[in-house]
């Protein structure tokens, strides 16, 4: 990580690979770049006016409108990716994302616990329930389906989204066939419902081995992941 | 030493990384790639592996948006 970072930060004529004369190749098209910091400050000025904006008509607008932006700004700034992360140790051999995801998972399994247990205790419905469902083949078929597309599409949905922010065009076309792929998936989703999810059993893990139970299983389960992640990157590196 | 220069404006990730790979695998010792890419996160996930590998790598940003990534096979 800090390796690539500081790549890039001593990037002009500091190379210590040696190029032959040829290869002015590339400095002949750089140009003078364009400072783009007043437009980092219009942008600046105009999402927070659109922010007031929202948060007179709704609060919740507003809130959606913030988490949204910090959302992709750390999905940009640290280049994290959940395609990546599936498919490198495959391709390359490195886990590092995959270990950044398996973090990501432990510290949202405390955080939602934390939610759910707190409104279990007050006597409050547990919220998200509606999201657990049974596992079903269509689970496994969704997920195939949805694994070859993000590797063709070089990108999953919060990484398609990121990238069409960037001004990646390519990435366009991958999000006009992800809004068509998803309300064809919701057109559809309730024969699948009838057909196939609905006929397995939903299982809240809480039920089964209690909160602190059902936590710490899911923990150990990530941990024994992230380790064999990383034997997996040590194996590979031989 | 030659220089090889490969240009992957426009690929998404993973192209420019399978790209790479089978490029270095085709060189000979001591050449150099040039892989120019404009896609964010192959910037980051090339110049991991390719140092995983044990080659030099350099990134150089030539514009806004669009980088050079430059691989010695040293080995």
């Amino acid at each position: 990580m800090t390796e690539t970072s500081n790549a890039e930060s001593s990037n002009v004529k500091t190379s210590s690979i040696r190029r032959s004369s040829s290869s002015q190749r590339g400095s002949r098209r750089k140009k003078a770049k364009k400072n783009q910091i007043p437009y980092g400050v219009a942008l600046f000025i105009g999402l927070v006016i659109i922010g007031i904006f929202l948060n007179l008509k709704s609060e919740k607008l507003a809130l959606f409108w913030v988490t949204g932006i910090s959302f992709g700004f750390i999905l940009q700034r640290s280049r994290f990716c959940f395609t990546a992360s599936m498919r490198d140790p495959y391709l390359t051999g490195g886990t590092s994302l995959t270990r950044a995801v398996l973090i990501a998972f432990a510290i949202t399994t405390i955080g939602f616990t934390a939610i759910k247990y707190g409104a279990h205790v007050q006597g409050l419905p547990v919220p998200g329930m509606s999201y657990v469902v049974p596992i079903s083949f269509a689970t496994i078929i969704g997920a195939i389906l949805f694994g070859i597309g993000m590797v063709i599409a070089g990108g999953c949905a919060s990484g398609t989204l990121m990238r069409v922010g960037e001004g990646f065009w390519m990435q366009v076309l991958s999000l006009v066939f992800f809004v068509i792929g998803s309300l064809w998936g919701a057109h559809d989703f309730g024969w699948w419902k009838y057909n196939f999810i609905s006929k397995g059993k939903a299982i809240f893990l809480p039920d089964v081995f209690g909160w602190g139970g059902a936590l710490i299983i899911q923990l150990a389960l990530i941990a024994s992941l992230y380790v064999f992640a990383m034997k997996y990157e040590e194996s590979k590196n031989q | 030493m030659n220089e090889h220069v490969l240009d992957c404006f426009g690929e998404a990730c993973p192209v420019p990384l399978v790209k790479a790979q089978n490029k270095m695998k085709e060189i000979e010792l001591d050449d150099i790639l040039v892989l120019q890419i404009d896609h964010s996160c192959a910037m980051k996930n090339i110049p991991e592996w390719a140092r995983k590998e044990g080659y030099n790598v350099e990134v150089e940003e030539i514009d806004d948006g669009e980088w050079e990534i430059i691989i010695e096979k040293n080995k």
